[in-house]
């Protein structure tokens, strides 16, 4: 059974083999039949292969299978299977099973069965034919037959099973047979040629490109095949071309150590000059950089140089600084834009024109951040050891695509460029030092980036690339003109003797906003099925339609801007608009985010110039826009995702409606977003604020409540105005009624004033205020003001001066310290009291409130306003606490106090625990506040 | 403590505005027992009110010794563990909470809250009172798988807890729960009641009211006791003694809307609409309900338009009130009524003067 199965296995990888050697097997095998004696074995072979599938290998050994019979060697006739031993195996395999697969089909009619012959039977139907040992095996198509395994001992009988059957077809190696030479030098040789061959055919492509190659021999893509090998013959727009190049061209003093030679004037219009002739040596310049592959040559250096300078005074960007320091500001070059303009064309044309080896990671490696990672410090710090010593350029390819993954790299990078920034306060030395120091340090430091990297993505706005944006130097790609992509097509056509009209290429690269990639792929698809390019060809499918989500600006863009309709024809502008309408409902669709779409629309609609005198329209917008917005909503609680497919109307209602011609400013919805997320911030502070009141007011409160009713009055009456900043002392009896009454409302509504620091408006400084920074201006906190400050509204609210809020901030602070020993007093009255009824439950570290305790505080409050008075009942623990320790240094006082303090006392209490609490020491630790114990001392009594 | 607290009964024997309501519920809980409540009524009428001092009528002053508790639940849902935090205060009789605080996930609050009050049922000597009471506040907000969880809830523990429900409008509450409650409605109080209320606050206070100012106040006041309570305190603590003409000072963000509005009479336009977005953006920022600033809006339009308008503004304006209660983005809808009422107006103004 098991040999069974292995039979079946080798089907795939026979395929894979196949596949894996592509066209040049037949070339090879070409070459071997020719080089074959027995030439009528070969024809009889063609006639023999029916199955398209039978690689020709086979057919060309099938063959001399035939003559076999009449050679009657006694045994199967089969070539000498070569080593490797491995594939050989497999093909010998697949030529058993392939005799008896044939032998019912063909020739098997004409010519009796080998097996039958032979006088030793090897392959049978029936397990009794064959002497000795057999193995069954099964053929594609369910014919199974036992094949005799091999005796002889080559190899010993030690070895598994399949390495011995691979000795049925080998019995006698050194037999020449059909072949003159051994199969094996037959296909190794085979393969040097096609090598050469191919080497030629590369070598020819790039320098002779007038000489047309024929499609049938290669199946290159013309993509490929006609991709710039130079800078000069890069079809994307100049200038960003040039900018990239200038990029690359800054890393030259880190990664080179060489300065940027600023170029004389001289060297320039010698350049201008020559700037034509640039063109032409373009090719002959990349093919000798090409087939060296040493290092760089004079004659290369020169022109990058060139380059460099000269796009230095062109786009005037460079800035001296950069010389100094070893490598550009910008660590990073981001380069995006919509699929098929040749990004990364241009990063490798560019980098490999400055001097580096491209080493490119793509979305289809792996990109996690582990695995990444080493792969990019490979990259960036080692230089290889091979022939060409040039030092690498990272290009990461598709780094916008996918956002688990593809993250892993920006991390990476990130962290380098962090790394160095914060490194770069003490690394000032030159390119060298900083990589010996570099490789010291390798182990524990986040590596500095000394090597360029390119960043490609479609999507600059994807969230994966938020924070890279920031750092790297950005470049979006722009649309080359069509009248260049045409050209070029045009170019490709002739060497391809494709026949097309220049109406037909440009049609195809406007229908395919210009993507050179599926210009180009059309084409060759055309070209493959000898159809001609017509224009009529562009609405059925013989072009595929690029199905890509635009980004969401894009789509903002579209539905804000109207198309400016050609009118040329009058009569088809009902389909025109048919058209538009269907290419704006496939591009909102496409795009999905149907949420943040109408969000956009919504920002921005209002401030487009439409005619609209009654606001009929605008009314209509807003209406479908109301109609989204319910339907988003029904669509979220039901969850009927179908529904999601009337939004994109919507948004071409609007369009229709107030669509203008002229190009809108597009502003990201961002006042939505913000009103929702400072919303939510607001409430919970409003939560966390009412959860700090004591529950028997905040029970009554709502968020909605306070909001509404309660705010405005409640700093009215907090900031009354006839409160006067002196001295509590000085105070006439109805205001000292009226602070008690402002402080109790403040500490249960747990609101204090609190230090903030007093920010500066700039002018305010420049006119000369010099306000000392130190000045403490108290707010309100929670700071409760901000509810009603609205964006230009001028609130009749008074502030209160900074000494009264001193004042009540001492007050509350005081208050609340009461409120607390009196709610712990309370406490433990009633604990005494119920400690047998009540449970522990009540001592949990919740605060408890109580009416008593609530009672009680405006008379406490009051009392100790007079500054006289003590607290009734017991104790409170840390006046207690401290009173204990501080005994030698108030001692002093107590006695004297003691007698005062009896005359207020009126709760008939014990002498004793009167003199001892007569006077609560209050002690409480505020930052920027005394830390002393505070309590009032006369100048007597320090004299004593 | 502000005078809406000092002020506020704590029992229903003190209650003055709701006196008739008060005496009803007296007689409800005179036997012990009660059956579930549903208290509706516009904010500032006093339905809070009513609710704690039924608590303390049922339970006596034990019930106002009230913790507050910032207990977390865990709950089992089959398929995955939640954590919701949840503030609640709670006395040794009853449970006050706000279940709509946990968003979405409101339905596993109310279930899991009853399920632990029926287990931790209390045991009372002598079998009286053998259950407890359960607050839940803003239950118009619950949604409606909440509710629709609560009814079953509500039957199946009915002898161990019973609840009392608290809202602005019956109407958002299910008919299935508000047919398992009593109902009992809390009027805003009438002018005349918070006239009285205010001399009452102000006897106490020993204050001196000039003829007239209580019913300015009232007035201004909108029918809202707290509202009322809170400018009469502003007042004083602004001005006194009072003069005769005194009032209090406008909420902010009605003022506010007030700017809003006039800049609607002032242009019609798209640019000015842009305008009065910002303004509604700053509104909706300080949690300003956006129900509010419609109504606050729709009522200063009203103040300077033609009779003639009044009718179909006052229709547009509820249509839109509709639609915002179905969709999310509430800036939407505010802005299509106020587009709808430029286009009006402006119509209106073309029509009649040319």
């Amino acid at each position: 059974m098991e040999a069974d199965m292995d039979m079946e296995m080798p089907d795939p990888e026979e395929l894979e083999w196949m596949e894996s050697h592509g066209f040049p097997p037949e070339e090879e095998e070409e070459d071997a039949y020719f080089d074959d004696p027995n030439d009528e074995g070969f024809v009889t072979a063609a006639a023999g292969v029916v199955q398209p599938r039978v690689p020709p290998q086979e057919t060309a050994v099938s063959p001399a299978k035939k003559p076999a019979d009449e050679a009657s060697e006694g045994n199967l006739k089969r070539p000498p299977p070569p080593p490797p031993q491995e594939q050989e195996d497999e093909r010998s395999k697949r030529r058993n099973v392939d005799c008896e697969d044939s032998g019912d089909e063909d020739w098997l009619r004409y010519s009796p069965p080998v097996a039958e012959v032979v006088a030793e039977m090897t392959i049978s139907r029936f397990a009794s034919d064959i002497r000795g040992d057999c193995i069954p095996i099964t053929a594609p198509n369910g014919e199974r037959v036992y094949a005799k395994l091999a005796t002889d001992g080559l190899d010993g009988g030690g070895i598994g099973g399949t390495r011995q059957r691979s000795h049925i077809s080998k019995p006698n190696f050194n037999h020449k047979g059909l072949l003159s030479e051994s199969f094996h030098s037959l296909t190794s040789r085979a393969e040097q040629e096609a090598l050469a061959k191919a080497l030629q055919e590369s070598t020819e492509t790039q320098t002779v490109e007038g000489c047309p190659v024929t499609p049938q021999v290669t199946e290159q893509l013309w993509v490929e095949k006609y991709s710039p090998n130079s800078f000069t013959e890069l079809l994307s727009d100049e200038h960003t071309n040039r900018e990239v190049l200038l990029w690359l061209k800054q890393w030259d003093s880190c990664v080179f150590g060489s300065h940027i030679r600023a170029t004389s004037d001289d060297v320039l219009s010698a350049l201008r000059r020559h700037s034509s002739t640039i063109q032409k040596n373009s090719s002959i310049r990349n093919f000798f950089s090409k087939n060296k592959g040493g290092p760089v040559t004079s004659q290369d250096n020169m022109l990058q140089n060139a380059h460099g300078g000269n796009s230095e005074i062109l786009t005037s960007s460079f800035n001296k600084r950069s010389l100094t320091d070893n490598a550009p500001e910008q660590k990073v070059l981001l380069l995006c834009g919509p699929p098929g303009l040749g990004k990364t064309t241009l990063a490798h044309v560019a980098a490999k024109h400055c001097g580096y080896r491209v080493v490119e990671i793509n979305a289809s490696d792996d990109r996690s951040a582990s695995s990444i990672e080493p792969k990019i410090l490979d990259v960036i710090q080692m230089n290889s050891i091979m022939s060409d010593s040039k030092p690498k350029c990272l290009v990461i390819d598709e780094i916008d695509g996918s956002l688990g993954d593809g993250k892993g790299a920006v991390e990476v990078i990130l962290k380098m460029i962090n790394a160095e920034k914060y490194n770069s306060s003490n690394t000032k030395t030159s390119a060298e030092d900083t990589q010996v120091r570099k490789s010291s340090r390798k182990g524990h430091k986040i590596p500095k980036l000394m090597r360029p990297v390119i960043c490609i993505c479609n999507d600059l706005y994807a969230p994966a690339l938020r924070q890279l944006r920031q750092v790297a130097k950005v470049h979006m790609f722009v649309q080359p003109t069509i009248s260049r992509v045409v050209n070029r097509l045009k170019y490709i056509c002739k060497k391809e003797r494709f026949k097309t009209s220049p109406i037909a290429l440009s049609a195809l690269a406007e229908y395919t906003e210009c993507d050179i990639r599926s210009c180009l792929n059309t084409l060759q698809f055309l070209n493959k099925k000898r159809e001609a390019l017509n224009i009529s060809g562009f609405d059925s499918q013989v072009i595929g339609r690029k199905d890509i989500s635009k980004s969401i600006l894009d789509v903002w863009k579209q539905v804000l801007q109207k198309k400016r309709l050609k009118r040329v024809e009058n009569v088809d502008s009902n389909s025109s608009t048919d058209r538009d309408i269907g290419s704006l409902f496939s591009l909102i669709s496409n795009r999905g985010d149907y949420d943040v779409t109408m969000d956009g629309i919504h920002e921005n609609f209002l401030r487009l110039s439409y005619h609209d005198p009654m606001l009929q329209k605008t009314v209509k917008c807003l209406d479908v826009l109301g109609v989204s917005d319910s339907l988003m909503q029904y669509v979220y609680r039901t969850q009927q995702m179908s529904l999601y497919v009337y939004q994109p109307p919507i948004a071409i209602t609007v369009s229709r409606l107030v669509a203008q011609v002229e190009k809108p400013n597009i502003e990201w919805p961002k006042a939505l977003q913000r009103c929702r997320t400072m919303l939510l911030e607001k409430k919970d502070k409003l939560k966390t604020w009412q959860n700090q009141m004591s529950p028997l007011i905040s029970r009554h409160l709502s968020v909605e409540s306070f909001v509404e009713d309660i705010a405005s009055p409640f700093l009215h009456i907090i900031s009354p105005m006839s409160l006067r900043p002196v001295a509590l002392n000085l105070l006439s009896e109805r205001e000292k009624d009226e602070l008690v009454q402002l402080v109790d409302t403040m500490v249960s509504y747990s609101i204090t004033y609190r230090n903030t620091k007093l920010i500066l408006e700039p002018q305010e400084r420049a006119n000369g205020l010099m306000v000392s920074p130190e000045v403490p201006s108290l707010s309100l906190d929670p700071p409760i003001s901000d509810i009603i400050n609205f964006k230009g509204y001028q609130s009749e609210h008074i502030v209160l001066s900074l000494a009264v809020k001193q004042v009540l901030v001492h007050e509350v602070e005081k208050q609340k310290i009461i409120k607390d020993s009196a709610g712990k007093l309370l406490n433990q009255a009633n604990n005494g009291g119920k400690r047998d009824k009540e449970s522990t439950s009540e001592k949990t570290s919740s605060r408890v409130f109580s009416n008593g305790s609530a009672k009680l505080n405006p008379m406490t409050l009051k009392m100790q306003l007079n500054s006289a008075s003590s607290m009734n009942g017991k104790d409170p623990a840390p006046a207690k606490k401290h009173s204990k320790h501080g005994i030698n240094f108030f001692d002093r006082f107590r006695k004297e106090r003691s007698v005062g303090a009896k005359t207020c006392n009126d709760s008939g209490q014990q002498e004793a625990t009167i003199l001892r609490d007569s006077r609560p020491l209050i002690f409480k630790y505020n930052e920027g506040f005394t830390n002393a114990v505070k309590r009032p001392v006369k100048v007597r009594d320090l004299l004593v | 403590m502000l005078w809406v607290d000092k002020y506020r009964p704590k029992t229903l024997d003190k209650v003055t505005v709701h006196d008739q309501v008060a005496q009803n519920l007296r007689k409800l809980v005179a036997e012990q027992d009660c059956p579930h409540l549903l208290f509706y009524g516009p904010s500032g009428s006093g339905k809070k009110t009513l609710i704690m001092a039924l608590i303390k009528q049922m339970f006596g002053a034990g019930a106002e010794k009230v913790k507050m508790e910032n207990k977390t639940w865990k709950i089992d849902t089959g398929t995955r563990t939640l954590e919701l935090e949840l503030v609640m205060l709670s006395s040794a009789h009853h449970v006050e909470m706000n279940p709509s605080d946990a968003g979405f996930q409101d339905r596993y609050v109310v279930q899991e809250v009853i399920k632990e009050m029926a287990k931790n049922r209390p045991i009372d000597a002598k079998g009286k009172r053998a259950f407890k009471v359960l607050v839940l506040n803003e239950v118009d907000k619950l949604s409606r798988e909440a509710q629709h969880s609560l009814r079953r809830t509500m039957e199946k523990y009915s002898a161990s807890c019973r609840l009392i429900l608290c809202c602005n409008s019956s109407s958002k509450v299910t008919e299935a729960v508000r047919s398992r409650c009593l109902n009992v409605r809390v009027n805003a109080p009438s002018e005349d009641q918070i006239v009285q209320v205010l001399e009452f606050i102000g006897k106490k206070e020993n204050l001196l009211l000039p003829v007239g100012f209580a019913a300015r106040i009232a007035t201004q006041s909108n029918r809202n006791l707290r509202r009322a309570i809170l400018f009469f305190e502003t007042c004083k603590v602004q001005q006194y003694p009072f003069t005769s003409n005194q009032v209090a000072p406008p909420l902010d963000w009605e003022q506010y809307v007030c700017e809003i509005a006039a800049d609607i009479m002032k242009e019609q336009s798209p640019k000015r609409l842009y305008a009065v977005r910002q303004k509604f953006y700053e509104l909706l920022v300080n949690c300003i309900p956006p129900q509010s600033i419609l109504k606050k809006l729709l009522a200063e339009l009203l103040k300077k338009l033609d009779s003639d308008l009044k009718h179909e503004i006052c229709h547009w304006a509820a249509h839109y009130e509709h639609k915002m209660r179905l969709g999310s983005k509430a800036i939407f809808h505010l802005e299509a009524f106020v587009a709808k009422f430029m286009s009006i107006y402006k119509e209106f103004l073309v029509s009649t003067f040319g």
